[in-house]
């Protein structure tokens, strides 16, 4: 039987192999916050990224959206993983779903020029999550905004697929697939099979 | 110079077609395979090792293809599914119907579930007190084959004693992980099994190929053949004999016959050029999954054969059966919220199972006859579907989402559908696909039975997560759409009545003594037991005997 170790190897070169054929560049920032094997310090600034779909405007709103829906907040979020311009470069390759995005945008600015007496893109942070607040929440939603609440969902979802895909995100996650195991790993707790007296997590 | 004449022809390379081609050419035999798409590299067509990341739509895939693809099709296997031989349903039929047209088939992307049937499925029909009829074979007939099958993949699990399910020869099984304990516990408390599953899916070196290394995402592929498929396990050996040609992109029309009634080869198309091709042989066995296997003898019509070649019962294309899958509850393990993730789901397979417990004693206890069974799913998946669940945004959300990422679990169920006259396929007289080929029609509903199991189904599993200490989520409203399971069987149905059956215990046809069938189409229904094991069971025991009568001339 063949050893181990050749086996072993042969894995690493097919990894290696999939890694070298993965020849899509990504974008600035997905290179940036994907890159195989850097640990490169987050703060370096990517080139200016050029919407494919969205105005200027618009994907400065996206850019909010997706930041406040995942935050930089001592870890890294939507800003570093460049979910706006996943949000961007999805959007621009799906007809179907233009409309929503477009729509919804102006419906959020009009939204806070009701509520608050500015467009969405033109509030100040605190501003721009109250009126998050009464879109994400059940208990504060009221009749009539549901095409905001659907707009909502609709952001959060590109928000948390574009975070999530990235390599910050699945970091995050501590995503333990696609790794190398020597054997099929099992639960580590041989003395608690209820798992009911785990240790307290470190907050 | 007189054109080739092959001793078999051997249309399809899946699990069915795989084995008899192996088992053909290793026994001194010539074979002509034919497949109707290309050839894999697994470095280049299998992107498992691929982080999301590194893919152009992140493994979504392009929205603008998305529409039209199958459920099990992704932005790492995009291409390999087939999309140029459509199919059309009868009013009122939903069918979903994915077929990987790559060489292998769909043992590229298998969910490697490896169970044996057992004489509680084989005779269904006298045990539940005359439903359908019993198979013509016993346990103890096709219990050698899958031995033999079992030595050959290597199917990793453990001796369990259970009256649904025949203990086999078992490489070590995956170990139990947190989820498992939590909900073994539970199931304890109901008295519901909860087992190791029977997995083709490699925990040792087996065979010359390398044990599994857990990487995760199994069902894109495997790169270092650590499962069973055909490319990997079963084609090598055929080639190495010198006795193989493999003509890809070879679309089969219709099996060719002679004016004697025999089979004397196969007409195809050649999907890139669309050329009509014909190749030659002393006899063919049709193993292209069980659809287009009834597809091409009813296509092989002749003013011999109006209805359709082996047809005099008038039962080819009768009696489809298929999986019932759908999700029978989720739900989160309070147990594990914030601990570290741990490499839980990196077999992206069941490693566990709920196997069949339901009627075990002969006549039904159930509302419902025969059985189910249940597979638990859960742990550090990579993608965190349960923030559905958890509602908000910013940082309270990003710390929830992490925070439940070791917890989900999710259950689903395999359901054996009956056998019933309404559920079938026809061609269609109207409809031809990309290659000028009548479209077969397919005619499929849910029965009763089926329907009562998957109420029960949901029952029992909201059940287990509750007597686990889990929270449920929720649970599927419908279950998925009929095809959904790729387990369909019968339309060529073995019996010993050619009057009523197809083919004969053998896996020939009863009218057309050599023309053989060699994928699930002959199976009398597809009982709570995956059908790939079988398959291989059945094609090898085939094989065989159509060696043995090729070898004592009686074809």
């Amino acid at each position: 039987m063949a050893g181990q170790g050749i086996e072993r190897r042969e894995v690493l070169r097919v990894l290696a192999i999939a890694a070298g054929a993965s020849g899509y560049p990504g974008f600035h920032r997905w290179a940036f916050a994907c890159g195989h094997g850097t640990d490169a310090p987050l703060q370096v600034r990517p080139a200016r990224y050029t919407p494919r779909f969205f105005s200027a405007e618009e994907y400065a709103a996206i850019e909010r959206l997706a930041e406040l829906i995942i935050p930089s907040d001592g870890t890294p979020g939507a800003r570093e993983a460049g979910v706006a311009e996943f949000i961007d470069f999805m959007v621009a390759s799906d007809p179907g779903v233009q409309f929503r995005f477009r729509y919804g945008l102006t419906w959020l600015d009009a939204y806070g020029e009701r509520l608050l007496g500015r467009p969405f893109r033109a509030l100040e942070q605190e501003g721009q999550s109250e009126l998050l607040g009464q879109l994400a929440y059940r208990d504060r939603h009221r009749p009539g905004e549901e095409e905001g609440r659907e707009f909502f969902r609709l952001v959060r979802e590109y928000t948390l697929m574009g975070f999530y895909t990235s390599k910050v995100g699945l970091q995050q996650l501590d995503y333990p697939g696609l790794r190398i195991y020597g054997e099929s790993p099992g639960c580590p707790h041989p003395g608690d099979p209820g798992h009911r007296n785990l240790q307290a997590p470190k907050v | 110079m007189a054109p080739k004449v092959f001793d078999v022809i051997v249309v399809g390379t899946g699990a069915g077609g795989g084995m008899a081609i192996k088992t053909l050419c290793e026994a001194g035999l010539t074979v002509c395979a034919l497949n109707s798409g290309r050839r894999l590299r697994p470095a280049k067509d299998f992107r498992n090792h691929r982080q999301p990341y590194d893919m152009t739509y992140r493994g979504f895939g392009d929205p603008r293809k998305r529409d039209r693809y199958y459920h099990i099709e992704n932005e790492y296997s995009d291409g390999l599914w087939e999309h140029g031989i459509t199919y059309t349903t009868a009013p009122g039929t939903s069918w979903e119907w994915p077929r990987c047209h790559a060489v292998g088939g769909k043992t590229n992307f298998w969910g490697r579930s490896a169970a044996r049937m057992g004489e509680i499925d084989f005779k269904a029909a006298t045990l539940d007190g005359g439903y359908d009829t019993d198979w013509p074979v016993s346990y103890v007939e096709i219990a050698p084959y899958y031995s033999r099958v079992e030595r050959l993949i290597g199917v990793a699990s453990t001796v369990q004693n259970r009256p649904s399910n025949p203990d086999g020869e078992y490489l070590p099984p995956m170990k139990l992980r947190c989820l498992d304990h939590i909900l073994k516990g539970g199931c304890d408390t109901l008295g519901v099994p909860y087992l190791p599953d029977r997995l083709a899916q490699l925990t040792v070196p087996h065979e010359g190929h390398p044990p599994c290394h857990y990487c995760g995402n199994c069902t894109e592929g495997c790169d270092t053949g650590s499962f069973f498929s055909t490319p990997w396990f079963l084609l090598p050996a055929a080639e190495k004999t010198g006795r193989l040609e493999l003509r890809t992109n070879a679309v089969a029309r219709s099996v060719l016959v002679d004016e004697g009634g025999r089979a004397r080869g196969v007409a195809y198309v050649d999907r890139e050029t669309k050329q009509e091709a014909e190749v030659h042989a002393k006899a063919v066995v049709i193993a292209a999954s069980c659809v287009e296997s009834a597809r091409i003898l009813l296509n092989s019509r002749t003013r011999d054969w109006p209805n359709g070649l082996a047809n005099s019962s008038g039962q080819v294309g009768q009696n489809l059966c298929d999986h019932l899958y759908g999700t029978t509850g989720y739900g989160y393990l309070p147990q594990l919220l914030g601990q570290p993730s741990f490499p839980d789901n990196v077999s992206a397979s069941q490693v566990v199972w709920m196997p069949r417990w339901q009627n075990l004693g002969g006549a039904p206890r159930e509302k419902f006859i025969r059985g189910y069974s249940i597979y638990p799913t859960g742990g550090c998946g990579e993608f965190p579907w349960y923030e559905k669940e958890i509602e908000g945004f910013g940082s309270q959300l990003k710390r929830d989402i992490k925070r439940y990422y070791p917890t989900p679990v999710s259950f689903y169920c395999q359901i054996p559908s009956l056998p019933r006259r309404t559920n079938r396929v026809e061609i269609d007289p109207e409809v031809k696909d990309a290659y000028g080929i009548p479209v077969v029609r397919v005619h499929f509903q849910w029965g009763p039975n089926e329907l009562l199991m998957w109420e029960h189904a949901k029952r029992v599993t909201a059940d287990v997560i509750k007597a686990s200490g889990a929270e449920v989520w929720g649970a599927g409203k419908e279950p998925y759409t009929p095809g959904w399971s790729l387990h369909e069987t019968g339309t060529l149905r073995m019996g010993n009545d050619p009057k009523h059956f197809v083919t004969n215990r053998f896996g020939q046809t009863h009218d057309v003594p050599n023309l053989f069938a060699c994928d699930a189409s002959v199976f009398l229904g597809c009982s709570d037991k995956t059908t790939t094991l079988s398959i291989l069971a059945f094609s090898l025991r085939t094989s065989e005997y159509l060696i043995e009568r090729l070898r004592t001339g009686a074809l």
